[in-house]
């Protein structure tokens, strides 16, 4: 497995343990009567938290294999790079349009942050998960 | 199972009958990863032109005795 899939495998871990965390905090915080607000020590705590996984693990990854760790990705390796990065941004568009539309329905402004936030976060996860895809199994 | 695609090359073959190169040797000396040299052999990945030359060059051999078409 080359640098740039474990870091992918990294990223994808990392996005995943800190946005169920966070979703667990919101909906912990959260009454009956409707979502508890986008608390802005709460996003900090999470931002401190995926930051100090991330480098972590790339150090982790760098460690096992330190030569390809300092190289720069190589052809093929951008290219899976870009084909994902294309790819998940509509992932992420069509999240954020849905979003607003239901926005448009629920008027909640707490919601439209969450929903906003939950694209951004699933486009990166769906950026991450198609590299590693690309780098097992596609022709390109 | 990935489809290979159409163009065919005898990179293994090269590396073999120059010493038993390992993909990672002639992946540094054309500036790839040993993963990018192994998609090529499975007919995974299309290296660029410069690549291609760049392989050939290490070899030693035309554009050609290293890539074809296959179909």
């Amino acid at each position: 497995m080359g640098f740039q899939e474990k870091s992918a495998w990294v990223m994808l871990a990392t996005l995943v343990l800190t946005a169920a965390l966070y979703f667990y905090n919101v909906l912990s915080l959260s009454t009956a009567d409707g979502l508890a607000p986008p608390l802005l020590p709460v996003l900090l705590v999470y931002t401190v938290i995926l930051v100090v996984i991330a480098v972590v693990g790339h150090i982790a990854a760098a460690l096992m294999s330190p030569k390809e760790a300092n190289a720069a990705p190589d052809e093929r390796e951008k290219q899976i790079a870009d084909r994902a990065e294309s790819q998940a941004g509509r992932v992420m568009g069509f999240l954020i349009m849905l979003s607003l539309a239901v926005y448009l329905f629920s008027y909640s402004g707490h919601l439209l942050f969450y929903g906003v936030f939950a694209s951004l976060i699933i486009g990166q996860v769906a950026e991450y998960l198609l590299q590693i895809v690309y780098f097992r199994t596609a022709s390109l | 199972m990935a489809k290979k695609l159409p163009i065919g090359n005898r990179v293994r073959e090269l590396r073999e009958a120059h010493g038993a190169m390992t993909q990672s040797e002639l992946g540094d000396a054309v500036g790839v990863t040993r993963q990018t040299v192994a998609a090529i052999e499975q007919r995974r990945y299309s290296p660029t032109l410069e690549t291609a030359f760049r392989i050939a060059q290490v070899f030693a051999v035309p554009l050609e005795e290293v890539f074809y078409w296959q179909g």
